[in-house]
């Protein structure tokens, strides 16, 4: 008998892919068994950018390639393994740039409608993040009113993304010798999406064949998305929605209530669903689900829109990438409200075996047989009320076939910059000085960005789970975004009593003392950028160098699988920083592209690519790449501060 | 914020007047639990505050290792 293959940690999860089976219900997960990867497209060594291919050019099996054999390596018009594999690459940076920058501009049409008076239900909700972005964006403030600013922002955010020249404005947040090396390597986004048209351009039949320029192109569009598109997004977000600060949520798949109408929000994008949380305690919306039986209405998110409301709101997550179906196979959502990114047609094939309406809301995105409730963002509470409305009259169709599991853990998430800067400061010195201090004496080791998806091919939450365990108890503190995040609130990382459970001796202690939890969750995916931002501001605080590349710290996506954390793994590097991807790689079907990425690039930007499918490996490359660096600033011994009294310092005059 | 102050006697002078308690009373309750920036109530304390707090893009006065270099 073959054992069965783990598919998740989660128990609860766990419990939903049983009855999923019992109720003969066809998941993500029995489909990544039935059906396994192309092997030649999962190394990059498939061309299908014209209708003379596709061309596979794989690397012979068994043995070493021979100088015959690659010449032989070449798609019908010639491409190269190298050319195909690094075309490929971009184009998935192409891919994640354009999915995180597109939903930068629509926060910035919404913004912009705001501060004209064009959006009723929405206003400025955060002022000092207004006068914030005015002073780094050079907008006038003087007695002006908010909306006269908050319109020279939005003006100035939308024309980013079509800028022809010069640099993106928001690359002057960065660390000052790392905006010079961008300049110097030729790497400094002229304008988003410029750079993502290229990237499509360049690898055209016949256009671009060299890899190590396609490669560059791909820094390019990469860091207009960090740095750009997803940065304008999380400023943008910050002003309308509100900077989070620490607020306390629950996680996993119980959060869902058998007696209240069930509403989960699925996606990407906070501009629908914040309506929707302020539709679902309107009064009436309550009676009317009275009216229906239920006892109220209940919010839950999954995927980044599930981040986003979190943070801001302390709605409940009921689950990550690969509890989306899971959380209908419970029998009791009512409607599942959708936007854009990471959202599985399968749900409308899974909800048709329940009572379940999908309901999506983008012109971007629409799935067939799901209910179309177009968000309009000049009238975006009628779009709410609307399906919230719908969910609550499906109520009384529910199947009666209703399991939810238990297993809900707290969290407590928020932990944008400028909160961080506040809680180790105060108000009247926020800073980040706490920090370095502990990284200096080496309670801290290092600090890793853990972010990114899940993947059916590996076991749910496992990669993500194991690895920031294993950092947390070598004293690495963890920030952490998107899937990964809510893989952490599952397992109960993301309270201030996991230090001490999980933690090394240093970082509890540190933990401890501000009140913190050991894995701090700084957003969606597009709040990656809120990474970058701390990372800056350590540098810019002293003590730990001049630029992102001295720092000790690391980025990993152990259960990457779409084409944004390629992008966001592209930024993370061109910033300076080690950053290691589990599952697969992509470019392994040429050693020269992969041996760019993850050696030359180091040399070029001070951060470079790995792989690595096991978790705990992962999580020692990480930890070396953390004490290469701690010894180059020579801080690989831990030292205490002495504070001198007048009599030592008498001595020391004396000397 | 309003300030308070308090008066006291120092060393060698009568009264001065020095900065009294900043913290606030009781426990922050309901949906405004754990945030912060309520309590800068004027566009005046938010500038200061981003001249202070976010001193390291905005301030002209502070210098970290980075911008003993660069100057601004």
């Amino acid at each position: 008998m073959t054992e069965e293959k783990a598919k998740s940690i989660d128990q609860a999860s766990i419990e939903l892919i049983e009855k999923a089976a019992k109720d003969g219900v066809n998941t993500v997960f029995d489909r990544a068994e039935a059906m396994k990867p192309c092997p030649i497209g999962a190394v990059g060594s498939c061309c299908k950018n014209c209708s003379m291919g596709p061309c596979r050019v794989p690397l012979p099996k068994g043995r070493e390639e021979t100088p015959e054999d690659k010449q032989k390596r070449r798609g019908v018009c010639g491409a190269t393994a190298e050319t195909i594999a690094a075309r490929n690459f971009i184009r998935m940076v192409a891919g994640g740039a354009a999915a995180h920058s597109d939903h930068g501009r629509g926060v910035a049409e919404l913004f912009l409608a705001v501060a004209k008076g064009e959006a009723p239900g929405y206003e400025i909700k955060d002022e000092q993040k207004l006068m914030q972005v005015a002073l780094d964006w050079g907008i006038e403030i003087g007695d002006r009113s908010n909306n006269e600013i908050a319109v020279d922002i939005g003006e100035k955010a939308l024309a980013e993304f079509g800028r022809q020249e010069g640099e993106l404005i928001t690359l002057r947040k960065a660390p000052l010798k790392r905006q010079e090396l961008w300049r110097q390597q030729g790497v400094s986004p002229r304008g988003i999406d410029r750079e993502i048209v290229e990237i499509m351009h360049r690898t055209h039949i016949g256009v671009d064949q060299d890899y190590k320029n396609l490669l560059k192109q791909g820094v390019r569009a990469a860091i207009g998305d960090g740095w750009g598109g997803s940065m304008i997004a999380t400023e943008l977000q910050d002003i309308l929605f509100g900077t989070p600060a620490p607020v306390l949520g629950k996680a996993n798949l119980g959060v869902l209530e058998e007696e209240e109408v069930n509403i989960i929000i699925h996606g990407h994008e906070p501009l629908l669903s914040e309506m929707i949380v302020a539709v679902a305690q309107e009064p009436e919306m309550i009676e009317l689900a009275k009216s229906k039986g239920a006892k109220g209405i209940n919010l839950a998110g999954m995927c980044c829109t599930a981040n986003e409301i979190l943070m801001r709101h302390g709605v409940a997550i009921a689950g990550n990438f690969l509890q989306q179906e899971l959380a209908i196979v419970t029998g009791a959502v009512d409607a599942m409200v959708v936007d854009v990114q990471c959202i599985m047609q399968s749900i409308q094939t899974v909800a048709e075996c329940y009572h379940t309406k999908i309901i999506t809301t983008s012109p971007k995105a629409k799935i067939p047989g799901a209910v179309h409730i177009e968000f309009d963002e000049h009238d975006a509470l009628k779009s709410a009320r609307e399906i919230v409305k719908t969910a609550i009259e499906n109520f009384p169709n529910r199947k009666g076939n209703v399991y939810i599991p238990g297993g809900v853990t707290n969290q407590i998430a928020g932990f944008s910059h400028e909160t961080i800067n506040y809680l180790l400061g105060g108000l009247f010195r926020a800073s980040y000085r706490p920090l370095n201090d502990n990284i200096i004496n080496g309670r801290i080791r290092g600090v890793a960005g853990v972010v990114g998806c899940n993947n059916a091919r590996v076991n749910h939450n496992e990669g993500h789970v194991v690895m920031v365990k294993e950092l947390i108890k070598n004293d690495v503190l963890v920030l952490t975004t998107g899937c990964n995040a809510i893989a952490c609130a599952e397992a109960g990382l993301l309270v201030p009593e996991a230090a001490r459970e999980f933690a090394g001796k240093g970082l509890a202690e540190v933990c401890e003392t501000v009140g913190i939890p050991p894995v701090l969750h700084m957003g969606s995916c597009v709040d990656n950028s809120r990474i970058l931002i701390a990372a800056t501001a350590v540098v810019k605080d002293g003590g730990l160098g001049d630029d992102i590349s001295e720092l000790p710290v690391a980025g990993a996506a152990p259960e990457w699988m779409s084409e944004k954390a390629i992008s966001i793994g592209q930024y993370f590097v061109a910033s300076g920083v080690y950053t290691v991807f589990g599952v697969t790689w992509p470019t392994t079907g040429s050693k020269e592209v992969t041996d760019f990425l993850f050696k030359e690039m180091e040399e070029m930007y001070g951060g470079m690519w790995d792989f690595e499918p096991d978790p705990i490996q992962a999580a020692h490359l990480m930890i070396a790449h953390i004490d290469k660096k701690r010894k180059a600033l020579g801080i690989d011994k831990a030292r205490e501060r002495v504070l001198y009294d007048m009599e030592m310092r008498r001595e020391m005059d004396a000397v | 914020m309003e300030y308070k102050v308090e008066k006291t006697k120092a060393p060698g002078r009568d009264e001065v007047e020095v900065l009294g308690a900043t913290f606030e009373e009781g426990v922050p309750e309901g949906e405004e639990l754990g945030k912060w920036r309520q309590k800068l109530d004027s566009r005046e304390d938010k500038l200061k505050y981003l001249q202070s707090g976010e001193r390291y893009w905005f301030s002209e006065e502070w210098f970290g290792s980075e911008k003993r270099k660069n100057p601004a």
